[in-house]
């Protein structure tokens, strides 16, 4: 019954939501912004499929929520990591990595034959 | 791990949306107000934030959804599919509930009733506290009775008691209070008539008999219950002597007896013929340390106003009373039982050198309760009896409900194959089962609360309510409790476990090709299961033999009882139990004077044939004597004979219907004379071969047992005048049909029963003889009865009707749980091999063949159960030896009967779902897959 769709894309938002979360508590719209900044504004996060994200991974067990005060006071849920999201973390930085090397010697062999 | 969270947020769903609103609107002020500072219109910060989200109330939904809908593997998920799986096989499940419920529901009444009556403690505000004092006596056994001096001495000189307290029993007579309510022709109830039993009514006399509970003045201090209305007895040495005797009444006799009527406090009694004060009502239901709710409660030490020859209060001696005590806070039971002995050990010296008192003995202290340690043997026999046999019903459920589930799994051999080959792991569909099962088991057990309730309903407060008010009001607690569900709720998810941990096991381990081929050459890997069920069945069989061949024996060896030859006329006569209650200073002279007035006054009532005095030939009542024969010198002193006798008058066998064989009957001027008529076999014990009139014979009453006071040959030598006709006692091997009848002298007419001879239905004459007795002397009790009712209390025939209605209702119910057990297993059988008997009617097998076939092979597990069943059922023939009247232990019309009848169910229950498999077409049987 899980309505997941196991694209990378998913993944990769999995990914960098649990990175962005191991530096500390943060609510939605602070992932939203971290991770476009740290990237440069290479990535956007698609904001309408966030929520979804974090409540999923949050059934998962892999985030945790709680009401908090955001920076100019106002009611904000903060999310942070748990251990089986630390764990999760590590496995699908993991996977990401043996993906682009895979990626990588794909592109530099057929690089290679050009 | 997010299981609970999601069970909770399940529950509020409300604010579950709220939460998720306010998270995405806070989102949206923050992208709003990032635009505005950037530099865009309000309107347009507004609308590229909405944007960027797109369709918020898609996004909303499916948010939710992932918070409350995605459920993985988890309890819940198998729990509604468990829930889906049971309503899609209505029929297994109705079956599955009914029969567990049964099962469980039977069970735990039982528990109720075992607890509410056997297992209650002592009726006081601290139960926990609340002890027995009893004691071993020199002979190692158990004596729960201590003399009242014994008592004060206890009470006074112990000290790890917070309150010691005393208590005996009377049944006293109540007059001058008139017919309440209660009293009315009812006395039978109706239930017990039903079920055989006829009842003695009180007829005649304004008085009644009641029962009392003697007790010590401190008696509710210490059990701390105080008054309903009133108030309870002063634990005041310092009354007045001239107070007047006080009594307090219960609640229930109050309302029974005096409708509730508010005015009862300061009201008098006469109990005995002695003015009591009402001094207070006991609140209903309470019966403190007795077993039953008395009617009155008095004090011991006025005890001998209803009794004044009573030497309660000053013989040493007198064993009169049972002691209850409530422990002193922080003192430990052995502590106080060493404190008592120690006292035990200084008293004993006080008693009479040879009494038992006075041997050395030891102080017993047990955990409060009416019954004390020593249950009577018959009543733990019963108790044991019964526990086996609701036992055995929950046996056969679980059997039966093993065999159901096994089938059923088998059914579902090609869903479990599916759902392995699909990635399922054992475990995984051992888990579904297993919450199946449990599931099951847990709506079995909100069932069976419900029949549980029903059945308590039923037996319990509809029988004690038609008791006769004599037996006392049995204030049985029976609404089901918090710790009775609690039991109820462990057998039924034990029952669940029981019976779904082996087909789960069974099922869990598939064999992924075959069974995805569900239709196979597997018949071997079949056997397991085959025999299995085999097993379930032949238990079910067995079990249920025993108890319904227990329940034939019973029944038959109950209306045995009265069916039974008696040797005497019984329908016609009518038994009346003549009581002239204490303290009415009856003289014996008078007692005799009243008794022949009211004798002849019955014999002149219309459709009186005649009047009589004497014990009824049923034996209640006969007394034994050792017999001598040829003046003084023993025939054989090492065959000693014992004999029955009792005193007749000289009409006695005329009124009763007992000719004579020989010689002559008591001539009305020879009463009192030493003559003696012998009944047949007495005549054959002692002059085998010969004519024993004119022989003489010696009997010595004196050594054995009899009553104070009471008229007994003391080594007298009778002359045999003549010889009657055998009746039948009561003895199971019919040695009391040896008896010696002796004439009655004309003034000893007390103490026995006055038997009226009538043309008619003796009922009928009840109203004009209780007019008679009124008239004659109000105090009197009388107790009416025909000969034929009086049968029906011979203690035989009301406990072998008793068990052997329990048995059979639970001999039935197992019959029934039984057939749809094997019903159940055919029809799985047939549904099972639809392709082989489509087989073998394509190559020409006839339907009886088929029938044949299936029967056979159904019926062998039956045949072993009933082979098992029938050793069983020996087994408990031979533990109920003791109680079969008239019915030999291996009685064949029981055994053979039963096992014919059990077996005629057991084929129908077979052929009828045998039948369905001849209808199987074979071009449809061979397409099946």
């Amino acid at each position: 019954m899980t309505k997941q769709r196991n694209d990378t894309l998913q993944g990769t938002l999995a990914l960098l939501v649990l990175k962005t979360l191991s530096q500390g508590p943060m609510h939605g719209w602070g992932i939203t912004l971290q991770i476009q900044e740290i990237s440069g504004e290479v990535l956007r996060v698609e904001e309408g499929s966030l929520y979804p994200a974090l409540h999923r991974m949050e059934q998962e067990g892999w985030i945790a929520a709680e009401w908090g005060l955001s920076e100019n006071n106002r009611r904000a849920r903060f999310y942070r990591l748990t251990a089986a999201g630390r764990k999760q973390l590590t496995t699908e930085e993991q996977n990401w990595k043996q993906l682009t090397e895979a990626v990588a010697r794909v592109l530099n062999f057929a690089g290679g034959r050009a | 791990m997010g299981l609970i969270r999601r069970m909770r947020d399940l529950f509020r769903h409300e604010k579950l949306s709220a939460e998720l609103e306010e998270e995405l609107q806070f989102h949206l002020a923050m992208r709003e107000q990032l635009n505005a500072n950037e530099g865009m219109a309000p309107m347009e910060a507004r609308r590229d934030a909405m944007r960027r989200f797109g369709n918020v109330t898609r996004l909303k939904e499916m948010t939710r959804e992932i918070d409350l809908f995605t459920l993985p593997e988890t309890v819940w998920q198998d729990t509604r599919f468990a829930a889906r799986m049971l309503m899609k096989h209505p029929g297994f499940s109705a079956t599955a509930i009914v029969v567990l419920g049964l099962g469980i529901g039977v069970n735990t009444a039982l528990f109720t009733v075992y607890r509410a009556f056997l297992m209650r403690g002592i009726d006081a505000d601290h139960r926990a506290e609340m002890v027995n004092v009893d004691r071993t006596n020199y002979a190692g056994k158990f004596d729960p009775m201590f003399s009242y001096f014994d008592y004060e001495a206890f009470r006074d000189h112990v000290h790890s008691f917070s309150g010691l307290i005393a208590a005996t029993g009377d049944e006293v007579a109540l007059t001058g209070v008139g017919e309440g309510p209660s009293l009315g022709r009812s006395m039978g109830g109706t239930l017990a008539r039903v079920a055989g039993f006829n009842l003695p009514r009180i007829i005649g006399g304004g008085a009644e008999f009641v029962t009392t509970s003697i007790v010590s003045d401190n008696y509710f201090s210490v059990l701390g219950v105080g008054a309903w209305r009133g108030r309870v007895f002063e634990t005041n040495d310092a009354r007045a002597a001239s107070a007047p005797a006080e009594v307090l009444i219960s609640g229930n006799y109050w309302q029974r007896k005096f409708g509730g009527d508010p005015g009862i406090v300061g009201k008098t009694v006469k109990l005995n013929g002695v003015a009591f004060m009402v001094v207070g009502v006991t609140p209903k239901d309470f019966m403190g340390t007795n077993i039953n709710v008395p009617d009155f409660w008095m004090r011991l030490r006025e005890q001998v106003l209803l009794h004044p020859a009573s030497t309660l209060l000053k013989d040493r001696e007198n064993a009169c009373c049972r002691i209850y005590g409530r422990i002193a806070h922080g003192v430990h039971v052995s502590e106080a039982r060493a404190e008592m002995d120690l006292l035990a050990e200084q008293l004993r010296t006080q008693h009479a050198p040879h009494s038992d008192a006075s041997k050395p003995m030891s102080i017993q202290i047990s955990g409060g309760s009416p019954f004390g340690r020593d249950l009577d043997m018959n009543l733990k026999f019963a108790i044991a009896l019964i526990m086996c046999a609701v036992g055995m019903v929950l046996l056969i459920a679980c059997a039966n409900l093993a065999g159901l589930q096994l089938a059923r799994s088998a059914a579902r051999r090609k869903e479990m194959g599916v759902r392995a080959s699909l990635g399922a792991s054992r475990g995984r569909i051992f888990r579904q089962l297993l919450t199946e099962c449990a599931l099951l088991g847990l709506v079995a057990g909100g069932v069976s609360l419900l029949m549980t309730w029903g059945i308590l309903h039923v037996t319990v407060v509809a029988i004690s309510a038609t008791l006769p008010a004599e037996w006392g009001a049995f204030a049985l607690n029976v609404a089901p409790d918090m710790q009775i569900f609690a039991y109820v709720f462990v057998i039924s998810l034990a029952a669940g476990v029981l019976f779904g941990l082996t087909p789960a096991l069974e099922s869990s381990k598939p064999d992924l090709v075959s069974a995805l081929k569900e239709e196979g050459s597997h018949f071997a890997s079949l056997i397991g299961r085959h025999r299995m069920r085999g097993v379930f069945i032949a238990i079910q069989v067995a079990v249920c033999l025993v108890l319904m061949i227990a329940g034939g024996l019973l029944i038959r060896s109950s209306t045995r009882v009265l069916e039974m030859e008696t040797g005497y006329e019984t329908k016609h006569v009518l038994f009346l139990d003549l009581y002239f209650p204490d303290g009415f200073g009856y003289s014996h002279e008078r007692q005799v004077a009243e008794i022949r007035a009211l004798r002849e006054s019955i014999r002149s009532l219309p459709g009186v044939q005649n009047v009589t005095i004497g014990r009824p030939p049923d034996g209640g009542g006969f007394r034994s004597a050792t017999v001598a024969l040829d003046s003084g010198k023993f025939v054989d002193q090492a065959a000693q004979h014992s004999v029955f006798y009792t005193y007749v008058q000289s009409d006695y066998f005329e009124t009763l219907g007992m000719p004579m064989t020989l010689g002559v009957g008591f001539r009305h001027d020879q009463q009192g004379t030493q003559t003696a008529i012998l009944s047949e076999s007495a005549a054959k014990d002692f002059w085998p071969g010969r004519n024993p009139v004119g022989e003489k014979l010696v009997l010595d009453g004196s050594k054995q047992f009899h009553t104070a006071g009471e008229m007994t040959p003391v080594g007298a030598t009778y002359q045999v005048i003549g010889v009657v006709r055998d009746t039948r006692g009561v003895l199971l091997d019919g040695s009391d049909t040896s008896k010696v009848y002796l004439s009655l002298p004309p003034d000893r007419l007390e103490d026995r029963p006055l038997l009226v001879r009538t043309e008619g239905d003796p009922r009928l004459l009840s109203d004009d003889i209780s007019r008679v007795i009124r008239s004659e002397d109000s105090n009197m009790v009388v107790y009416s009865e025909t000969l034929d009712q009086k049968l029906t209390d011979s203690p035989q025939f009301v406990f072998s009707r008793c068990s052997a209605l329990f048995a059979s209702i639970l001999g039935v119910l197992g019959l029934t749980l039984a057939s749809v057990g094997i019903y159940g297993a055919v029809s799985y059988a047939v549904v099972r091999r639809t392709r082989e008997v489509g087989i073998r009617t394509a190559l020409g097998a006839t339907k009886r063949d088929v029938v044949r076939m299936i029967l056979t092979e159904n019926m062998r597990p039956v045949l072993v159960g009933l082979l098992f069943g029938f050793i069983g059922a020996a087994v408990a023939a031979y533990l109920l030896r003791a109680i079969l009247f008239g019915v030999r232990a291996l009685d064949p019309v029981s055994f053979l009967g039963v096992s014919a009848l059990f077996f005629a169910v057991a084929m129908l229950a077979a052929y009828v779902p045998a039948r369905r498999a001849t209808r199987v077409d074979p071009m449809v049987a061979l397409r099946y897959e």
